[in-house]
């Protein structure tokens, strides 16, 4: 009875927020209007005159560069018959300080006009979805079209060093509801060139799937994650969101690049037979710490990573009294390969799961899948995909997730590209589940996704 | 001799998408200093005075780009049926993860060895700049960079078309 009191006050809050933030939207042009465009005039007015500066300027550049190469003074540093573009490691003479200093400033009032431009306002992106078949692509129970999702991404530029992500989606429920939810809230702060630590809300690096596509599934080849790495509030098993800290890298070496990730966040813990990441912070000061190495292959393998993880976490099932808590362990392996004609991913998780309380024997159990891509000349993309869980109903931590159950999915899978910004999918696919209840059902799936 | 040949794109991925006004815009005004993929520097506006095919990539595209690298080669296959020379300068969009090593393999796996053909890094403020000045803009989803397809012709003038209109 609480429960649907709870579902129906999120619902309405749910609401609200899309209401405020469709008011948000709508009413920005009216009394944004007068005044956008006087200023849209003066910019471009002080654009003109910053482009009118740069041409003097750059006509200043080349009539110099004449006057050196008429002087014969010129780069004498080069080999006779080089390319103008080959570097060289002359001393400069006072008149290349000049030139060097002049074209100095055109480049700092270019950007500077450009970062005038960038910074008049901050561009909305996003992706949508909407689906038709026989079933609920997420919710197998319903059936006919429905709405995916739509979110909105926003990266506020800050500064030099700091960065920011935020991803805003809204979707429905099984009960046909919108919800919203900050699903990546991220601000961190950029170390070195390829490594950034972040705090926040992120997509936890485990494996490759979930820090290679995110909620939007338009950049997705397939229509659908596998079911087994679902986001959290549409039956994932494992914890695709933490709340913490992860400092994530990738360092060239010789031809090949090693990537790395390091996090620590808030323990997860189940309620209502879901995965909940604790956004608002653990109760009881649990932790999730975990890694990913990975190696990105050049030269003959370029395109292929492989990779390995492992995670562990203090998972609270809030459902039961008193709370019974497990220890979850995933070890995990993958593989992908990405060219311009194949999209190949594999990837495995061994867990090894114990009770804390109560105290309890270890559980091995495993989840996996291998997904085959073929990218045809013609803006069609073939795609199968077999997946596979055997999850062990006596760990506690399965037996108190909802879709816990084993379970087996086979998949066959068309991608058309309309255009750059949108894609329709086609899907056939069948699913057994082989424990709990004994099932199967197949599913012919349609889907158009975009980006904006 | 300064008969211009329209040539049209039949690619409509490439042209239909193209969306910012060229404003009689100059090879000039984009920025100058870059890196190819063998390191060294490369002077953009050394180009002025050839016919110069300029796009922007990145190399983990695998959707987008090689439809315009694709087309790039068409392009190049006609300036050689007609004995024009042509540079052809393809700008990547993302400094951190396509580096000079990882242009330079991408020219040997596509077999793209042509000594015209040049891929340039830059860093981020050059990119966004020239991005911007070229109607191509973009946006990064993670390691995604979400953008438009667009192949501009600079002619020997200097002076950028939209679809390339060859100088016979």
């Amino acid at each position: 009875m609480q429960g649907g009191n709870n579902d129906r006050a999120r619902a309405g809050r749910g609401w609200l927020a899309v209401a405020t933030f469709l008011a948000v939207l709508a009413a920005r042009p009216l009394w944004a209007a007068p005044d956008d465009t006087a200023r849209m005039d003066a910019l471009e007015r002080r654009l003109d005159a910053s482009m009118k500066l740069i041409r003097e300027l750059s006509q200043r550049v080349e009539q110099l560069q004449k006057q050196l190469a008429h002087q014969g003074i010129a780069n004498s540093a080069g080999p006779s018959g080089a390319s103008p573009n080959a570097g060289t490691a002359a001393a400069p003479s006072p008149d290349e300080q000049r030139i060097s200093a002049v074209e100095q400033s055109v480049q700092q009032i270019a950007l500077s006009t450009s970062d005038r431009a960038a910074a008049s306002g901050l561009p909305l992106h996003g992706f949508a979805d909407v689906d038709a078949g026989t079933h609920n692509p997420t919710f197998p129970n319903l059936k006919g079209a429905d709405i995916g999702s739509m979110e909105f991404f926003l990266t506020p530029r800050l500064g030099d060093r700091t960065r920011a992500l935020f991803e805003l989606n809204f979707e429905v429920d099984s009960s046909g509801d919108v919800g919203v939810d900050l699903e990546r809230a991220q601000i961190g702060y950029q170390l070195a060139d390829s490594t950034t630590v972040w705090l926040g809300r992120f997509h936890t690096p485990y494996g490759f799937w979930n820090t290679a596509f995110h909620h939007g599934l338009q950049i997705a080849t397939s229509l659908r994650r596998p079911a087994f790495l679902e986001f959290e509030d549409h039956g994932g098993i494992m914890p695709a969101h933490t709340v913490g800290a992860w400092l994530t890298s990738a360092q060239r070496i010789g031809d090949g690049r090693l990537t790395y990730d390091v996090y620590v966040g808030n323990n997860q813990r189940i309620r209502g037979g879901m995965l909940d990441m604790n956004s608002a912070g653990s109760a009881h000061g649990g932790a999730i710490v975990g890694g990913n190495l990975g190696w990105l292959f050049g030269g003959a393998l370029d395109g292929l990573k492989v990779g390995v993880d492992a995670l562990s976490s203090r998972i609270e099932d809030v459902d039961t009294t008193p709370t019974i808590v497990t220890r979850l362990r995933s070890y995990g392996t993958y593989l992908a390969y990405d060219t311009d004609r194949w999209e190949h991913i594999a990837e495995f998780h061994l867990f090894s799961n114990y009770g804390l309380q109560p105290a309890g024997a270890t559980y091995h159990s495993h989840a996996g899948f291998v997904q085959l891509g073929y990218r045809m000349p013609d803006r069609f993309t073939l795609y199968t995909r077999y997946e596979r869980t055997v999850l062990q109903q006596a760990d506690n931590y399965f037996q108190a997730l909802n879709t816990g159950g084993s379970y087996h999915r086979e998949a066959l899978g068309l991608r058309y590209d309309l255009d750059l910004a949108s894609a329709l999918k086609m899907e056939l696919a069948t699913t057994r589940f082989t424990d709990r209840t004994p099932m199967s059902y197949d599913e012919a799936l349609l889907q158009y996704a975009i980006r904006f | 001799m300064g008969v211009l040949l329209l040539l049209c794109l039949p690619v409509a991925a490439v042209a239909a998408s193209a969306s910012s006004p060229l404003a009689a815009l100059q090879l000039e005004a984009i920025p100058d200093a870059w890196r190819d993929d063998s390191g060294a520097r490369f002077e953009l506006h050394s180009l002025r005075g050839e016919n110069v095919v300029v796009t922007m990539a990145y190399a983990r595209c695998h959707r987008t780009c090689p439809l315009t690298l694709r087309r790039l080669q068409q392009l190049q296959r006609m300036f050689d049926e007609r004995g024009v020379r042509g540079e052809f300068v393809v700008i990547g969009y993302d400094p951190q993860g396509d580096d000079v090593r990882a242009w330079h393999q991408y020219r040997l796996s596509h077999g793209l060895r042509r000594a015209n053909w040049h891929f340039l890094w830059g860093n981020e403020a050059q990119v966004e700049q020239t991005a911007s000045l070229l109607g191509l803009p973009f946006w990064r989803y993670d390691d995604h960079i979400m953008h438009e397809a667009r192949i501009l012709f600079f002619d020997t003038t200097g002076l950028a078309h939209e679809e390339p209109e060859l100088v016979r």
